[in-house]
């Protein structure tokens, strides 16, 4: 930790107020953390996407993760059909469908983008093209959790360059390598758009905020 | 204590709910006097609500400033061809988190946003571009549609007024180049987000070629309360070509980061030192970005302007998207360009060729400077290739890498030349 | 006509000091071409749509607060543009840099080298001096399959190439991906271009060394080829192309552009199909029939034996043509056949499947592989023998009379075709065993050592020049035939391919009504064709 600290310029130093980070909770606030998210309000959102008109959103990366799951059946066939229907053309369905591909199997393998062009009747090289100008579709498989450490300017003023190295440190990883337990990928993100709570650290589908280096081995003993 | 930071010198509108759950249902939104603007919007004519946000002098908050009621007259109300409606919700400029806060707590008032746009410019569909690593808002959004459409707010024949909406979520992917709204169209299209060339503009021939509007998210939370309460209601705030409340996010140095609603044309100083809470304990604040990381940064000594449109251009700036970034005396100026030129070559789309290139040549000169390998000429050459860059491409992104660049170079060049004399006398040792 | 052409609106714009009017709507590009002005441009290409990505085009158009890309703006009324500007030399220069950011100037090894428009712009309008003191990106080399490679670090992400896949070739072998500076061209993963005819067009749109042809691959320097415009012997499409030759040896072939046939483009059968025309071991002096041997002789000997011979010809003619001779030497065939008491004249092709251009569906792939089986057809010559252009010799073989072959090699011959004729012509190229059967071998040249005209599949009438030097003795069959029919009949001979393409219409009055001089670079489609094909039945 002693190098850790050397990097960090305290944002925040003892005693001063801090935002509800949910890595940090400081009590000042009398909001829950489920209020501040709004779980409660939301529910648990159903596989098959739920309203047409918001189908293919969400959830996301709750399956298996499981290389050779087939795509588009079952549940996921309904939400591709009710994605369609809300578009004048397949096209306009290929970033969902992508979004789905990754979910079910954790990544975008070449074969799930075969798959995924085959049905939208897409051509692949075109399908691959799209796939990799986007940065959330992960072309590697990932470890359990991708961890994106936000260190772009309103972070990095912050301190965010030391908490992707505790991240890198406490998982013993190299930047974008899946740890050897295969839990943990962590990297380094552009502006995640939280930035009045540095450091932004983005872990899967959740955002941690106001993530010091101090927070980070509890961060990472809740994702256990 | 309310979340997040609230100041009494803020003037609450569009963000008067942050902070209260209720607000998020659609029964709490509807007992804070939420839907009322769209029953109204629906009992009149088109033109009507056009004039009146005309009126009111709205400028879109997506850091463009363009004037919202005159961006929908361009539609082409007789052309019998489908229209759109588009939400710009991928907030991605480095600095700015309203739109979030504005979706997390109050889904509803966009959605009647919304509403209200796609009446006036006669689309049935708006389709909402949300960035991908939102999953919370667009949760909240989700379930808000689904509320909303439950409670007889969309679907066919709105109210018995003949009109069908449909609003859809749409979710980004990650790329900070869909916030340039053509390349949000082709992003939406499920195409590699690429600018596209105007003209065309998007409301001769926007998506799939129709004609489109694009609106931010805080622009379109904003009509509902004109249209409730009139245009010199709205006027009543700001300035004269800056009209009404805008939400800034602080971020950076300060005491207390977050967002806050000032009415347009506020003192700057007085923003950052009474309701930020000024600098951190003995800390001196040494420069600030007053609108995101693409307009040109500001030293702390330039901070009694005000905070609309004209005042930041006349200081040689731009007010952007609200995105304050304070940076106090501990700030490593070049650490922090360089890290913002590394976003845009990170992000440049690539299809033009100075923006390609030249940013990412510009953060590798940035690197070597900043780990002491550099010399002064390579000054004038990030001046050139910025130069070079901007006004350049097809859209703006090139732009918005040059303006940290030069205007730090402008005002901060002690900052590069202390780092370009230590390395040099570092290598003079070494040879020594 | 009738009918009265709408009058275009006509505008006024000043370019470079030089006044011009255009009809509205034309893009600033075109219209300085107009002037001669050539603006810079990667990314637009006449056949492709225009991104305006390059940005090399950039124009100072005044009164418009920036440059303006000239491949996609058209001109307005009043506009007054300037190409040469102290602010679009300035950008030009500014983005020409950028270009050699992350090139690796690797001229001296690159196919390109000489014909790159990197190079060329570089070399005229950009900086004296590089200031790039960083290590460049490296993406490396890739085989795209077919005949196509990929040099990821020549690459100037002009994207003419996935546009020629999308909209020309409409089959999108080719993505971009990545974004930034990271981006590349490639194929979907292992997929690859093979399979697909068209794909080597994107060697010849890439205007730098980025992509290449592994046929062509290191093989020669732009610079030491010679450049002959010719027409694709290889389909009844007739292609405009060059040849290009270096050392008496044709290196590749390269569409020219022709809107009427082919567009900017050719497929790849018929581009990498040049090794013939390149054989050796051809027949160098005209050969005689001395008891069991052919001896070599001069060609006034041959052919005034030969004619005397000819005076007493009987029992009609078999003639075998090949569809790959020029219209001059069909129809100097088809006189000498005529000459010599008549008969029957057929010539075998090889056929395959028809493969249409799907963004240019005039251009295919066509069925016979052969450049002129049209005009053989014309010229009286029918079809014989199999799809793989072989059989079909039966009657030739065996016949009594005069037995004339043109141009068609006989390798799939019997040992003894053409024993039992009176008198035994060969023209040709090649003495295959059957040939050694003659009694008068005659050295031809073919279409890339001559002057001729073919007509294609459209009975387009379209002219080649010769490429190549001709191998020893070798004469063009119009002229031996000629000089033969000036013996056997006393007329005169043709003594130029003009003369020679002049006698065509006396037999064929549709190829009268050309004239040779008037067919140019980019051939003419005969008149009357809807006459024409009535009487072809016959």
């Amino acid at each position: 930790m002693s190098t850790d600290e050397t990097k960090v310029r305290p944002l925040h130093p003892e005693g001063a107020p801090r935002n509800p980070g949910f890595a940090g909770i400081t009590g000042e606030f009398d909001l829950t953390e489920a209020q501040i998210r709004g779980t409660e309000y939301v529910g648990r959102r159903p596989v098959d996407g739920g309203h047409a008109s918001v189908a293919g959103t969400l959830p996301y990366q709750i399956a298996d993760r499981n290389p050779d799951a087939p795509l588009f059946e079952g549940p996921y066939a309904e939400r591709l059909e009710k994605i369609l229907t809300r578009y004048p053309d397949r096209q306009a369905a290929l970033l969902p469908a992508l979004h789905m591909a990754q979910e079910i199997r954790g990544y975008l393998s070449p074969q799930s983008m075969d798959e995924v062009a085959a049905r939208l009747e897409l051509p692949p090289a075109y399908v691959r093209g799209v796939a990799t100008f986007y940065t959330m579709y992960n072309l590697q498989p990932l470890g359990k959790y991708l961890i994106q450490v936000c260190t772009n300017i309103s972070c990095n003023l912050c301190g965010a360059d030391a908490v992707l190295d505790a991240f890198l440190e406490h998982t013993g990883n190299d930047m974008g390598e899946v740890s050897s337990d295969g839990r943990f990928t962590v990297i380094e993100a552009e502006c995640l758009g939280a930035c009045g709570f540095p450091t932004v650290v983005q872990i899967n589908e959740r955002f941690f905020e106001n993530v010091g280096t101090q927070d980070v081995p509890s961060i990472l003993e809740m994702l256990k | 204590m309310a979340y997040p930071y609230k100041h009494p010198s803020e003037t609450l509108v569009l963000a008067k709910y942050f902070g209260d759950p209720e607000a998020r249902t659609l029964a709490g939104w509807e007992a804070r006097g939420g839907y009322r603007a769209l029953r109204k919007a629906l009992g009149s004519q088109r033109k009507e609500i056009i004039d009146e946000v005309k009126a009111s002098g709205l400028r879109g908050r997506g850091g463009a400033g363009f004037p919202t009621g005159v961006k929908w007259s361009f539609m082409p109300m007789a052309s019998g061809k489908q229209h759109y409606l588009l939400c710009n919700a991928d907030e991605s400029e480095p600095g700015t988190f309203k739109d979030r806060e504005l979706m997390r707590w109050t889904p509803h008032a966009l959605i009647e946003g919304c509403l209200i746009g796609a009446y006036a410019i006669q689309a049935s569909h708006a389709y909402i571009y949300i960035r991908g690593e939102f999953f919370e808002p667009a949760q909240i959004l989700a379930r808000a549609i689904e509320e909303a459409t439950a409670g007889g707010y969309l679907g066919k024949d709105l109210f018995g007024s003949g009109f069908d909406f449909e609003i859809i979520l749409h979710r980004g992917s990650g790329a900070y180049i869909c916030g340039e709204e053509t390349s949000l169209m082709n992003s939406f299209e499920g195409l590699r987000a690429t600018p596209r060339l105007k003209p065309p503009f998007p409301a001769q021939a926007g998506v799939y070629g129709l004609p489109t509007t694009i609106n931010n998210v805080e622009t379109l939370c904003a009509v509902p309360h004109i249209l409730n309460n009139g245009a010199e209601w709205y006027r009543q705030w700001g300035t004269e070509k800056s009209p009404g409340t805008k939400i800034f996010c602080v971020s950076g140095h300060v005491q207390k980061p977050g967002n806050y609603e000032v009415p347009l044309g506020f003192n700057f100083r007085e923003f950052i030192y009474d309701i930020c809470g000024g600098p951190l304990p003995g800390r001196t604040i040494k420069a600030v970005i007053p609108g995101g990381s693409s307009v040109p940064i500001l030293r702390g000594d330039e901070l009694d302007i005000g905070m609309d449109y004209e005042a930041m251009a006349a200081a040689g700036t731009m007010l952007g998207c609200g995105s304050v970034i304070v940076m106090d005396d501990t700030t490593d100026i070049v650490k922090q360009v360089r890290r913002m030129v590394d976003f845009y070559a990170h992000e440049s789309c690539g299809q033009c060729t100075p923006c390609r290139e030249g940013t990412a040549w510009g953060a590798k000169i940035l690197r070597r400077i900043e780990g002491g390998w550099g010399t002064e000429a390579d000054l004038e050459t990030l001046l050139e290739i910025s130069d070079n860059m901007a006004g350049k491409t097809i859209c703006v992104l090139s732009d918005a890498c040059a303006a940290p660049i030069t205007s730090s170079i402008e005002k901060f060049r002690e900052d590069y030349l202390a780092l370009i004399r230590r390395g040099e006398s570092l290598a003079r040792a070494r040879t020594a | 006509m009738a009918e009265e052409a709408t009058p275009t609106e006509l505008i006024t714009c000043t370019i470079d000091g030089m006044v011009l009017q255009v009809p509205k709507g034309t893009r600033i590009i075109d219209a300085a071409a107009q002037l001669g002005i050539d603006i810079l441009h990667y990314c637009y290409h006449a056949a492709l749509s225009a991104p305006a990505q390059c940005r090399m085009c950039l124009v100072e158009v005044e009164k418009a607060p920036k440059l303006m890309p000239a491949c996609v703006t058209t001109v307005m009324d009043g506009n007054v543009i300037h190409t040469q500007s102290e602010k679009s030399l300035k950008s030009r220069e500014g983005t020409l840099e950028f270009y050699l950011v992350n090139h690796p100037l690797d001229c001296p090894v690159c196919d390109q080298s000489g014909e790159c428009k990197l190079q060329d712009y570089v070399a005229v309008e950009g900086r004296a001096m590089g200031r790039l003191a960083e290590p460049k990106r490296i993406i490396g080399r890739d085989d795209f399959g077919g005949d196509v490679l990929y040099e990821g670090d020549r690459c100037i992400m002009c994207t003419r190439c996935v546009r020629f896949m999308r909209e020309v070739a409409q089959d999108e072998r080719l993505g971009v991906v990545a974004r930034g500076h990271r981006m590349a061209i490639d194929t979907f993963f292992e997929e690859g271009m093979e399979g697909n005819i068209w794909a080597d067009n994107v060697v010849d749109i890439c205007p730098v060394g980025a992509l290449v042809s592994k046929d062509f691959l290191h093989k020669a320097r732009s610079w030491d080829l010679d450049r002959t415009p010719s027409i694709c012997p290889n389909c009844t499409q007739g292609c405009n192309v060059t040849l290009q030759v270096r050392d008496d040896e044709v290196m590749r072939l390269k569409p020219r552009p022709n809107e009427e046939v082919n567009s900017y483009w050719m497929c790849d059968y018929g581009r990498l199909n040049y090794s013939w025309i390149n054989r050796g071991g051809r027949i160098e002096a005209p050969l005689v029939r001395e008891g069991e041997r052919l001896v070599p002789t001069s060609w006034s000997d041959a052919l005034v034996r030969l004619s005397e011979l000819a005076k007493g010809a009987a029992g009609g003619v078999s003639a075998v043509v090949s569809p790959f001779m020029s219209n001059e030497d069909l129809g100097a065939a088809r006189r000498v056949i005529a000459a010599l008491g008549g008969g029957e004249g057929v010539f075998r092709v090889e056929r395959g499947e028809e493969i249409v251009l799907p963004g240019f569906p005039q251009l295919a792939l066509r069925e016979d592989r052969a450049a002129n089986v049209h005009g053989a057809e014309l010229l009286g010559f029918t079809r014989a023998g199999d799809d793989k252009g072989k059989g079909g010799l039966q009657n030739a073989a065996v016949h009594g009379g005069v037995v004339f072959v043109m141009g068609d090699e006989l390798a799939d011959a019997p040992a003894d075709f053409g024993t039992g004729a009176s008198l035994f012509i060969y023209v040709g190229h090649v003495l295959s065993p059957a040939a050694r059967n003659a009694h008068f071998v005659l050295p031809a040249t073919t279409f890339a050592e001559m002057e001729g005209s073919f007509t294609n599949v459209h009975h387009r009438v379209q002219r080649f020049w010769p490429a190549l030097h001709v191998p020893a003795m070798a004469r063009p069959a119009w002229q031996i035939l000629g000089v033969l029919l000036a013996g056997v009949r006393g007329v005169d001979a043709p003594a130029t391919p003009a003369d020679a393409f002049s006698l065509l219409g006396e037999l064929r009055a549709e190829y009268g009504e050309l004239r040779f001089s008037d067919l140019g670079a980019q051939g003419r489609p005969l008149p009357r064709l809807g006459a024409l094909a009535e009487t072809m039945g016959d």
